[in-house]
């Protein structure tokens, strides 16, 4: 599957994944401390500095991730032209921008598998309670592997609904999408159990 | 060495498979029948999947469904859709599952994931996402990936559904190169003549066992006959 | 122990799916996602528990880096916007959901419907009214005016996952493990 890594390779690529969620964390908590739009402007500067050193290719790509802010910006913008409150309006429009564009550099620059690695880390402590890091590895696996398919599935289902009706598939799809997900889970656990199910038997030599 | 003793499975309600009793020790057995005469469930009590609910099912002296830890090693089955089968994202971890199950280290599994997809000389095939395979190839990996486990006998369960002739040539083919033992299970008389042994499976009864050339042709004049009957309109129960 | 971790991991892939099949629009040409349709269903048809590590799953795959979101969207961004408490609280919405179906042995259409609300709509609203008071600046009432507007599509949600479950539990009896 396709991950929101950039392919566009940058010196941010090389950071150890662990280093820069760490950094992000940090920053992003500063973020929201900060109260006073001149330090928020001057963080958001930053960011964008940080952002165009992966080149105008890569920060064009990270513009594109903020539109999902428009809406928000807008609705800020009303409401404070509206109650006058401009300086507050402007800290949390600028805190906004900031914080997800640092994120989502993090996401950009860092591998999926990177990422996997730092949260396998994160989640060792936690396997003396009990927690079985082998069940997780696999689920996430499974996930992955059957997103494209019932997707498909999804796409299949809605094609053979205008096949034969003039209106547009609704959400009588999602009942048979659902059965099929629920048929995938009984076989795969079948074909899991044959090969030896989550928790294996132990061979000793 | 297969033994079924007087296996008898029920399921919700319906006797799937009746009294079955056989030994089999051929190199390549193939077990007709019709759709829902029990095939399947006869391939899921074998690879010790159903726990039969009268009499037994072994191989080499072993209850596959309850001594998992020597079934990993004695019998691997192979789906009649790949898509059941494939749990992983690339066909490198797909096979490599298998042998990590049965206790190998990471390195060494990948050695072998190496060495199974030379074999076939689709090494370029390591880290494709297994999602976009075509079915055969789905099929290729699946076969593969049991074979990596190295198990005493493979249960095919109409592996060649829904494939096309050239693919079911080529599956075939690898098919019969394997070197473990193989029980397969078809309605397609085709795939199996040339087979060692031959069982007929119909209604959940073990109906006949024998050679391909005497026991093949009973059963496709039975199929035709059947074919120009209408129990389509049949509803079970 | 495989049939629970497979269920959640598909349930996981279902929501997934939801959000990324083309052209997919849930009910009377609203363009509303469904992938909260699929939160509502993991806590009716897998229960409290399952339902809720389905969820987790699925946000943990999306803060991975993997644009599972309606749109495509993923990655920590989203865990930055303001719409961070309407993912985060997922697993709770389909918990609550899940228990009040387990607990509650009346008409599944029914009882499935009414669960889907509140969790779906009542606990998921906490954690999105609240995500939205911080990231936005906002008190809470004035965060909660702001997504007053999504509640009559979350309603048809909730009615649908109602009707979604029964036929499911019409069709394949076993299917609906919260009711197992």
């Amino acid at each position: 599957m396709i991950s929101l890594t950039s392919p566009v390779e940058t010196w941010a690529h090389r950071v150890p994944a662990g280093v820069k969620l760490a950094a992000l964390s940090l920053a992003t908590v500063g973020l929201f401390a900060l109260q006073d739009p001149w330090h928020l402007a001057i963080a958001l500067a930053a960011v964008v500095a940080l952002v165009l050193s992966g080149g105008l290719a890569f920060a064009a790509e990270a513009a594109r991730s903020l539109r999902i802010l428009l809406p928000f910006l807008g609705l800020i913008a009303v409401w404070h032209l509206v109650t006058g409150q401009l300086a507050e309006g402007l800290a949390v429009a600028l805190r906004l921008l900031a914080a997800l564009s640092l994120a989502n550099f993090v996401t950009m620059t860092t591998r999926l598998t990177d990422m996997v690695a730092v949260a396998a880390w994160l989640l060792a402590p936690f396997r003396r309670f009990g927690l079985s890091t082998r069940a997780l590895e696999l689920s996430v696996a499974l996930a992955v592997r059957f997103t494209p398919s019932i997707a498909r599935k999804g796409g299949l289902l809605t094609e053979a609904w205008r096949a034969r009706s003039a209106r547009r598939a609704g959400w009588q799809v999602v009942m048979p999408l659902a059965a099929l997900a629920i048929d995938d889970a009984e076989h795969v656990a079948e074909a899991l159990r044959a090969r030896g199910g989550v928790e294996p038997p132990e061979f000793t030599g | 060495m297969l033994q079924l003793r007087n296996v008898s499975v029920k399921l919700g309600g319906v006797e799937a498979l009746r009294q079955i009793s056989l030994n089999a020790g051929e190199r390549r057995i193939g077990i007709v029948g019709r759709n829902g005469s029990g095939k399947t469930t006869l391939a899921r009590v074998i690879a010790g999947l159903q726990v039969p609910d009268a009499g037994s099912a072994e191989i080499d002296g072993r209850d596959m469904a309850r001594d998992r830890k020597a079934a990993l090693r004695s019998v691997g089955i192979l789906f009649q859709n790949p898509d059941h089968q494939i749990i992983f994202p690339t066909v490198e971890e797909e096979i490599a599952f298998g042998l990590i199950q049965l206790g190998r280290s990471r390195a060494e599994a990948a050695r072998e994931v190496q060495t199974i997809l030379a074999h076939f000389g689709k090494s370029h095939w390591a880290s494709a996402p297994t999602h976009g395979l075509s079915q055969g190839q789905k099929q290729l990996v699946c076969l593969m990936a049991v074979l990596a486990m190295r198990p005493a006998l493979i249960v095919l369960d109409e592996p060649y559904s829904g494939l096309d002739i050239p693919t079911r040539m080529q599956l075939m083919r690898y098919v019969d190169e394997v070197e473990a033992r193989i029980l397969h299970i078809t309605h397609d008389p085709e795939s199996v003549r040339h087979y060692d042994r031959v069982i007929w499976i119909d209604e959940g009864r073990l109906r006949a066992d024998g050679t391909p050339s005497e026991l093949l042709p009973q059963f496709e004049a039975q199929m035709r006959l059947w074919g120009g009957r209408d129990d389509l309109s049949d509803l079970a129960g | 122990m495989e049939r629970n971790l497979t269920h959640i991991a598909l349930f996981a892939a279902l929501i997934a799916g939801l959000g990324l099949i083309p052209k997919f629009t849930l009910a009377f040409g609203v363009p509303i996602t469904a992938q909260t349709l699929g939160v509502m269903l993991a806590g009716t048809v897998l229960g409290a528990k399952r339902g809720a590590l389905a969820c987790l799953l699925f946000i943990a795959l999306v803060a991975l880096g993997l644009p599972l979101l309606a749109g495509g969207r993923g990655g920590l961004g989203v865990f930055a916007s303001p719409t961070v408490g309407f993912l985060v609280g997922w697993p709770f919405a389909a918990f609550v959901t899940g228990l009040i179906v387990e607990r509650w042995r009346g008409n599944l259409a029914l009882v499935s419907a009414i669960a889907s609300g509140v969790g779906g709509i009542l606990v998921l609203y906490v954690f999105g009214v609240l995500g939205m008071s911080v990231t936005l600046g906002k008190t809470l009432p004035e965060a909660a005016l702001l997504v007053t507007a999504f509640i009559p599509g979350d309603v048809i949600k909730a009615v649908l996952a109602g009707l979604i479950t029964s036929a499911l539990a019409r069709s394949r009896p076993a299917s609906v493990l919260s009711r197992g």
